[in-house]
């Protein structure tokens, strides 16, 4: 008895002194303060008075025989400019590209995220806005817009303004411009097409055929390797490498105003006419057209690139560019390598809507998003570094290089890429890591853009480049953008909800036919159900309140 | 008496479990080094089996030459050398007090230190400590936080418990205090525990990395198994391959499988060295009786 | 009264190193493991990135919102299903799968092969799930693995591995056995190892045959340690490790591949609300305490001694 009361004691001692040490060690860290607009008095025709510093994120991508990213031939010509036009000490901080989110949130929540950050994810930067941890820049970009003219006219007012919120005014993050605004592409193996005498698919019943004469062809394809033919090769993100097929479903008459209010999946999955799209799909995989094993893989998994590489693979939808990418390594290469020189992929259009028109529906212009974290101390040089990177010269001689040594100017005033070795040798393609109010290159005429693009890809014959560039304007329908501020019912919802498409997706295309309508009518209701419905129908306020008077 | 019928179907037996035990547990890192021996275009055509083919040390030759690989690997020797001391100097304090029926405080000290391997705070409370700390991306965080493992300090406690009290009750009738009688009986007969344990604490130091991912931000504090996740899993990160849409440029599959071998087998290693220790136990059973 | 005094001035001046050693290992636990528990607050109130553990507001319903977020969550009710189900299975068969594996290890006669089965037993276990899922991959698709192409090459049709759920579970349970049977045998072998070899002369003079000797002078003898084990073990049957699930887990089986680790990387990590993830690591823990003191109780109930 005695013993227990002393137990007691000692114990209620012990959760006393926790409590008083656990509130002293917290009281260490102070709240992060925000900071108030005021116009900077030492600020005068771009330049300041006293040096300012700023740390700025660069991405490191840890690529085989890359420089430093934080300390680089590059960084040093940004440095030197900043230092020389805004007299602004720029420190460049790495954030590992593959572990990004973590890094972020670790780096905010310390408190010690560089000044300027960027990210492909609007919802992390509204929810972090929401906790008080972004600045609104709003201010900074109406009072000093003459300042900050480069940066206007290389993103465009529309990307500045597209998250401004329309009652508060505020503004936590403006969107690089994407100057290539291209999606995905069919891709078929020329080769195959010319040895089985079959022309380009036009429609998806040839599509279809096409599919059929490789599984039959196997042997004369493949030889002994027969049995690994796979006619389409897809991925367990079905909604990206089936996307074309499922789109054809959607109708095209469809308003903006519908497009968007489904639009919070940037898969489409939730727009109306997919569920056909997927029984289109469930119906080949049931004839042995698509890859027996794909919902196994998960994304990012290297097999489906190697059985496209090793020269199984007939057919797959991809980034437009996907196949060509890489040089040696990329999909294309390694076919040149294990197949032959003849061997390639040629980007066709196939899919047509309800209205006979090869719809594609690209992105809008908005790329990276880029906001201050609220512990940043130096908002106006911030803003500063953004004009500065956005200034023609500037970011030309980012994405081009030194000629002779990062590219080659061609007899018609194309750029072509060359890859060079440490330490000129550029982390990111075109550096875009640096290059970060744009994506894609620019070297200042349309026209040479196009060409020099064609060229950027070691080891392709510029043709494919062209041929798939081109039917990405083919068309084309652009995602609209609506200005509504943040929508509540969104937040968290994103890796969640993806997670459930990707499911209700793969388990629909492998089910038997029979069990398809249930399996996705049961899925979607779930999906609906989980918070989603509500996300569609916040937007649909939010549209009635902000745009439902225009028409 | 054993009928030697009986136990040579037994033997036989047993042997044949040990050959598919091998088998099955052998064949995975034989695969591996067959894949980091291959050229790559065999790889791509998923041909590799247990033999390489297209034999070449192309991708060993790059792993060593790329300064990250082996800092990474010296770097987590230390930690794991230094850390390991430290788990095996905490727990030793730790448990062996607690050996002593009559120490007053002991139902205090064991509730307390036991109850934190059931509640633990979780992953964020203990992030926002090292943060109040300034422990973040410094060395020390990837050491202390998790040095002493209270399922590591039980076993070590049992193990000093089936020390006869006898041994250490004539060092006392002697006029030893309780650290000399540490040092000069419970220590010299611990070696299997102390080997088991150092075995425990290196392996896991050596292959943990999701406390580095948590704490650390510098390159170069990272242990080698951070830097493997990395450049192999981040090809695979969901979130990025959304942004950068499918194809991203990679480890080549042979710079991947040599890498993992690399990271490997050095700690398997560990365990051949530190078998000699565990057979001192046999004797100890002997003395025992 | 001053005797007591007296005794403890005594008792202190005897033993004070003890108390020296231990403090440096208490300390260690206050700062690292109940400090931390400070920081639970978080699990009721709603998490500000730039705010103090103190400051930040309550969560609603009176800081329970995360709670009732959670369980209102069917997904988090079926990873709750899923987790305790697949530790159970994972005690059930994994529990004793070493113990045999040491026993077995044990009898051998040839010390050469013994040494040899026990290092390359527990060389799965250096394998990061990230690589054994590549492996299990290769081996184990239905149409392109290597196990299904045996099979079909010898008539029979192919087995579902890892896409359909009853199989996945069995697969899951057996790759988790395989990779940590062989690191799990080494503190059975270092018990036994201490087992006096003149316990089994004896039996063997009593005419015990192998079986006998095992069930009644190796098992017995490594008793305590199985039962610490034990209790350890059923302690964690909430917890739930991350790689395993994560990797081997594919959108055909999501029904039942999905645990409570996954669950709060998805929704909570990756989602950003470190509220809900407290949250659902306060409600493991305490469950986990709930079992562990329950699990110590029966076990001092059958006469051995608990851990508490």
């Amino acid at each position: 008895m005695k013993r227990r009361i002393i137990m007691k004691k000692s114990l209620s001692v012990f959760l006393c002194l926790l409590l008083t040490v656990g509130a002293s060690f917290a009281n260490g860290s102070k709240d992060a303060a925000s900071a108030k607009f005021s116009k900077d008095p030492d600020f005068a025709n771009g330049k300041f008075g006293t040096t300012r510093s700023i740390t700025v994120e660069v991405f490191d991508r840890s690529n085989d025989g890359g420089t430093n990213p934080e300390n680089n031939f590059y960084t040093d010509y940004i440095k030197a400019g900043m230092l020389k036009e805004h007299n602004v000490k720029v420190t460049f901080k790495r954030v590992p590209r593959w572990t990004e989110p973590d890094a972020m949130n670790n780096l905010l929540a310390a408190g010690t995220a560089p000044d300027l950050c960027l990210t492909y994810s609007m919802p992390t930067i509204n929810t972090y806005a929401q906790m008080g941890g972004v600045l609104d820049i709003a201010p900074y970009l109406d009072t000093y817009k003459s300042d900050l003219s480069n940066l206007y006219n290389t993103v465009g007012d529309l990307n500045i303004n597209f998250a401004r919120d329309p009652v508060k005014n505020v503004v936590y993050a403006i969107s690089a411009v994407r100057y290539v605004n291209a999606r995905t592409a069919t891709f078929v193996r020329e080769d195959w097409l010319k040895k089985l005498n079959i022309a380009e698919p036009t429609n998806s019943a040839e599509f279809e055929a096409m599919l059929v004469a490789f599984k039959d062809n196997a042997s004369t394809l493949l030889g002994k390797d027969a049995a690994k033919m796979i006619p389409f090769s897809m991925g367990v993100d079905v909604g990206w490498e089936g996307g074309l097929i499922l789109d054809q479903f959607i109708p095209n008459a469809i308003s903006d105003k519908d497009w968007w209010i489904n639009g919070f999946c940037d898969r489409h999955t939730l727009q109306p006419g997919i569920k056909e799209g997927v029984r289109l799909l469930n119906k080949w995989y049931n004839l042995g057209l698509i890859w027996k094993d794909f919902p196994l893989y998960p994304v990012g998994d290297k097999t489906a690139a190697n059985n496209a590489k090793a020269g199984y693979v007939g057919a797959f939808i991809g980034n437009w560019d996907g196949p060509y990418r890489d040089g040696d390594n990329g999909i294309v290469g390694g076919l040149h390598k294990v197949v032959g020189p003849d061997a390639n992929y040629i980007a066709v259009d196939t899919f047509k809507n309800d209205a006979g028109i090869y719809r594609k529906y690209q992105s809008s212009p908005l790329d990276r998003f880029l906001f201050l974290p609220s512990t940043n101390k130096q908002p106006l040089a911030s803003m500063m570094y953004l004009d500065f990177i956005s200034k023609p010269e500037v970011r030309k001689f980012l994405q081009i290089g030194e000629e002779g040594v990062t590219h080659i100017t061609q007899a018609n005033g194309a750029i072509k890429a060359k890859a060079a070795k440490a330490p000129k040798i550029m982390n990111s393609s075109n550096n875009i890591d640096l290059t970060m109010t744009i994506n894609g290159l620019d070297v200042g005429d349309p026209s040479l853009n196009a060409l020099s693009l064609a060229l950027g890809y070691a080891g392709v014959d510029p043709k494919y480049i062209q041929k798939s560039y081109l039917l990405q304007k083919v068309g084309a329908r652009y995602d609209p953008i609506f200005t509504v501020g943040t929508v509540a019912s969104e937040s968290g919802q994103g890796p969640q909800f993806q997670v459930k498409r990707d499911t209700l997706l793969a388990q629909a295309v492998v089910s038997k036919p029979v069990d398809f309508d249930a399996t996705w009518d049961n899925g979607m209701k779930a999906i609906l159900a989980s918070g989603v419905q509500k996300i569609i129908d916040e937007r649909a306020a939010l549209y009635e309140k902000y745009y439902g008077a225009k028409k | 008496m054993i009928t030697s019928k009986e136990s040579k179907i037994g033997d036989r037996f047993l042997i044949v479990f040990c050959f598919l035990v091998i088998v099955v547990c052998f064949v995975p890192i034989l695969h591996i080094a067959a894949r980091s021996l291959s050229s790559m275009e065999s790889l791509i055509r998923n041909d590799v089996m247990l033999l390489p083919i297209g034999f070449n040390i192309d991708a060993y030759k790059y792993v060593l030459a790329d300064g990250k690989f082996t800092w990474a690997l010296f770097w987590t020797a230390i930690l794991t050398i230094i850390g390991t001391g430290v788990s095996l100097t905490m727990t030793t304090m730790a448990a062996y007090p607690l050996t002593f029926d009559h120490l007053k405080g002991r139902k205090f000290f064991n509730t307390v230190i036991i109850f934190t391997m059931y509640f633990n705070a979780g992953t964020i409370p203990m992030y926002l400590l090292l943060k109040d700390l300034s422990m973040l991306d410094k060395p020390v965080v990837l050491i202390v936080p998790y040095c002493l493992s209270v399922f590591n300090m039980i076993i070590m406690r049992s193990f000093l418990n089936s020390i006869p009290d006898s041994m250490r009750e004539s060092a006392e009738i002697d006029g030893a205090g309780p650290i000399r009688v540490l040092i000069s009986i419970y220590l010299p007969l611990s070696t299997p525990v102390l080997a088991t344990l150092a075995l425990f604490y290196a392996v896991g130091r050596w292959n943990g990395f999701s406390d580095a991912l948590m704490y650390v931000n510098n390159r170069h504090y990272y242990p080698i198994q951070l830097l493997l996740y990395n450049l192999i899993m981040a090809t695979s990160n969901i979130d990025v391959v959304q942004q950068e849409g499918g194809s991203l440029p990679g480890l080549s599959e042979s710079l991947k499988a040599a890498a993992i071998m690399f990271a490997t087998i050095p700690i398997l290693c560990v365990y051949p060295f530190l078998q000699k220790y565990f057979i001192a136990g046999a004797t100890l059973g002997a003395e025992k009786g | 009264m001053p005797k007591k005094k007296q005794d403890l001035g005594k008792y202190l001046s005897r033993y004070w190193t003890l108390y020296l050693l231990l403090f440096l290992p208490v300390l260690y636990f206050f700062i690292f493991k109940y400090i931390p528990m400070t920081y639970i607050q978080i699990a009721f109130k709603k998490y500000s990135i730039i705010k103090n553990v103190w400051t930040m507001p309550w969560a609603d319903n009176h800081g329970m919102e995360y709670f009732i977020q959670a369980f209102s969550n069917r997904d988090f009710i079926f990873a709750l299903r899923n987790t305790v189900m697949l530790n159970f299975l994972d005690l059930v068969v994994g529990f004793p799968a070493p113990i045999l594996l040491a026993l077995l290890l044990n009898e051998l006669k040839f010390k050469n092969l013994k040494k040899f089965t026990q290092t390359v037993a527990y060389m799965p276990h250096f394998l990061s799930w990230i690589i054994i899922s590549g492996l299990a991959l290769q081996l184990f698709a239905p149409n392109t693995g290597m196990i299904n192409g045996l099979i079909n090459r010898m008539g029979f049709p192919s087995v579902p591995f890892m896409n359909e759920p009853v199989h996945w579970v069995v697969t899951y349970v057996l790759m988790g056995i395989w990779q940590s049977v062989g690191w799990n045998t080494i503190i059975y072998l270092a018990a036994i190892a201490g087992i006096s070899p003149e316990l089994y002369e004896a039996a063997a003079i009593d005419g015990a045959g192998r079986i006998r000797r095992m069930w009644h002078v190796t098992l017995p003898g490594i008793r305590p340690t199985i039962v610490v084990l034990l209790i350890l073990n059923l302690g964690r049957i909430l917890g739930s490790e991350f790689d395993r699930p994560f990797v081997l887990g594919n959108p055909l089986v999501k029904d039942v591949c999905n645990v409570i680790s996954v669950f709060v990387y998805n929704s909570g990590i990756r989602g950003l609300q470190f509220s809900l993830t407290t949250a659902v690591g306060l409600f493991q823990s305490v469950v986990c305490v709930i079992f562990l003191f329950i699990a110590d109780f029966l076990a001092k109930r059958f006469g051995e001694r608990g851990i508490v």
